[in-house]
């Protein structure tokens, strides 16, 4: 039985032997309350001035929302998955299908997407136990281009050609200015959820177990840590993240194809918010995100042709003039010696 | 006195290499129980197999009766056998509070600890091996010293009822190593320990330990008190060579 406690500054909630606090200080809570004030006048600041950048918003909050469960992957299990593409793919796809198919909404769709997705990443996380070093490097780089693959294979399901459309839309209010509102408001509530859920896993024991994981596998499993189930958790939970990422774009843009988002052109960019934004920390992803989409829309309409030599060009410079690891979001916000500050592992 | 872990006919092999060959004992319950050997002897990949981050190729351990022969180490750890490293192993990124407090939270089960009482509890532990002032020193800023005691701290918060120490004196100065032992001495006064005590001088053993086990290329040469132990032929052999008795 749950018995929640009501103390001054926190909440104690026991339940079968287990005791966590929850701090409902105003304090701790200033910053988030304010930023959340701002991302949510956002939109319409947006739609007042040019609807275009509402579009751009939205592609920064799924850039954004895409590099938080990435880096809480690679916290969790201690190492980089480079392919976190193919379940934005499973995701979008299991929208996509079950909304052609059977009709579904978008509201129906989206339990199935992330049981979907969920299974999906339970067939793959043994990878997480079993390939080491290069090998999950390239595994998991490879997952979302054979799933390309699978699509031009298998194009009378998957339409891997021109991809499948008439999805059932994510919001239609019936104009196109309260579309866009909408879309924006929805992904920006996805990512206020994803970043407060993150948040409050990095900040409680799981997040120090995590790390403990993170900084060595071996250590931590003498001290008691159950690693296999920790490594297998945080997989499948950033991978339906990133899923619902997937049944997202699926309904916003009422169609979806594999060859948008499975190439390693949009894998990359993901990566390249991760590190921009700032590594391994999730409120850099934020920075990250609205930084590479708004540096591409403006790059599109000033440069033309030459924006995708630009781009890269431009994000490559950056990772390296920018402060070692802590990127954009380090410019903002002087890290604390004592803070954890996780390595990230590519070849463990 | 009872006896809290039995390792029986224990043999690891690497491919064609015998690292630890056919090897039984038991740990009575309170005792210091020292383990020595040369260097290459394979006393850390007999605490390996102990602690289960090695798989043992032949043989059993029980522990309190149970068979742990295939338990995961983790699950060891609950049962409450903790270790140290040869080479100390902090988490290089954590904080050395975050480090005990994260042994705290997954050691032996507790009920009703919230995340503030494991880092109360912590505490606790720090003070206890003096690094209570660097309680906010990331591990890897920390010295060789700190570092060791350190682990000692993180493996006392996991509440083993036996604790295998691999070679605390390595890499100390004698002033350092002196302070060790006598950690090591209180620490097992005030939990209540079981001590394995993994070491190649053979001094503090014979000073510190109840018992001694002594083994040579992966065979166990010699049991019993230091005394018998030191002066048994085989392990002066093993120690300096053959013709060197008489120099013992």
């Amino acid at each position: 039985m749950v018995k929640i406690d009501f103390k001054r500054d926190r909440i104690n909630i026991r339940w079968r032997g287990g005791k966590w606090d929850w701090m409902i200080e105003p304090r701790y809570w200033r910053n988030t309350f304010y930023w959340t004030i701002v991302l949510l006048l956002l939109p319409l600041f947006f739609v007042y001035f040019s609807p275009g950048m509402a579009v751009t918003m939205v592609s920064a909050n799924v850039y954004a929302a895409l590099g938080i469960p990435l880096a809480f992957m690679g916290l969790g299990t201690g190492r980089v998955n480079f392919g976190p593409n193919f379940y934005v793919g499973v995701g979008g796809y299991a929208a996509a299908l079950l909304s052609l198919h059977l009709g579904f909404g978008q509201l129906a769709t989206l339990p199935l997407a992330i049981i979907i997705t969920a299974i999906a990443a339970f067939i793959f996380s043994p990878l997480v136990i079993m390939a080491k070093g290069l090998y999950y490097t390239l595994l998991t780089l490879l997952l979302p281009l054979v799933f390309l693959e699978v699509t031009f294979i298998y194009t009378d399901i998957f339409k891997g050609d021109v991809g499948l459309f008439g999805i059932s839309p994510l919001v239609d209010f019936g104009s196109t200015t309260a579309n866009f509102l909408g879309a924006a408001y929805i992904s920006s509530v996805i990512l206020l959820i994803f970043l407060l859920f993150t948040n409050k896993i990095m900040k409680s024991r799981y997040g120090l177990i995590m790390a403990t994981v993170n900084d060595d596998e071996e250590v931590a499993q003498g001290i008691g840590v159950n690693i296999n189930r920790v490594k297998i958790l945080s997989f499948i939970v950033a991978a339906t993240m990133i899923g619902i990422i997937g049944w997202f774009l699926a309904h916003y843009y009422g169609t979806f194809s594999g060859i948008t988002y499975l190439p390693l052109t949009f894998m990359l960019k993901i990566l390249l918010v991760l590190m921009i934004g700032g590594r391994a920390q999730i409120f850099g992803c934020v920075a990250g995100g609205y930084f590479v989409a708004f540096l591409e829309m403006i790059l599109i309409r000033t440069m033309g042709d030459f924006q995708p030599v630009a781009f890269p060009i431009i994000l490559l410079i950056l990772l390296f003039v920018l402060p070692r690891g802590e990127g954009l979001f380090g410019l903002y916000r002087r890290r604390h010696y004592r803070e954890y500050f996780p390595q990230t592992h590519v070849r463990r | 006195m009872p006896e809290i872990l039995t390792c029986e006919n224990i043999t690891k092999r690497f491919g064609g290499l015998i690292a630890v060959n056919n090897v039984s004992f038991s740990i009575k319950e309170g005792e210091t129980l020292g383990f020595i050997g040369p260097n290459g002897a394979g006393k850390s990949t007999m605490v390996n197999v102990m602690s289960g981050n090695l798989k043992a190729t032949h043989g059993s351990i029980h522990m309190d009766g149970v068979e742990i022969t295939k338990m995961p180490p983790h699950v060891r750890v609950h049962n409450g056998l903790a270790r140290t490293y040869q080479i100390p192993r902090p988490f290089p990124e954590l904080t050395a509070i975050a480090s005990v407090v994260a042994a705290v939270l997954c050691g032996k089960k507790r009920k009703n600890q919230s995340f503030d009482d494991a880092s109360s509890e912590a505490t606790h532990y720090l003070e206890f091996v003096g690094l209570f002032s660097k309680r906010n020193v990331i591990a890897k800023d920390l010295t060789f010293y700190e570092l060791r005691m350190l682990e000692l701290a993180r493996a006392l918060a996991t509440t083993p009822k036996l604790l295998f120490i691999d070679e605390v004196m390595a890499g100390l100065n004698p002033g350092e190593a002196n302070a060790a032992v006598k950690l090591v001495e209180k620490a097992k006064a005030q939990f209540d320990l079981t001590i394995f005590w993994i070491e190649h001088v053979m001094a503090v053993l014979v000073e510190a330990a109840d018992r001694i086990v002594a083994i040579h290329y992966g065979e166990k040469i010699a049991e019993g008190t230091p005394d018998e132990v030191v002066n048994n032929d085989q392990v002066i052999e093993a120690y300096l060579g053959k013709g060197w008795r008489k120099y013992a």
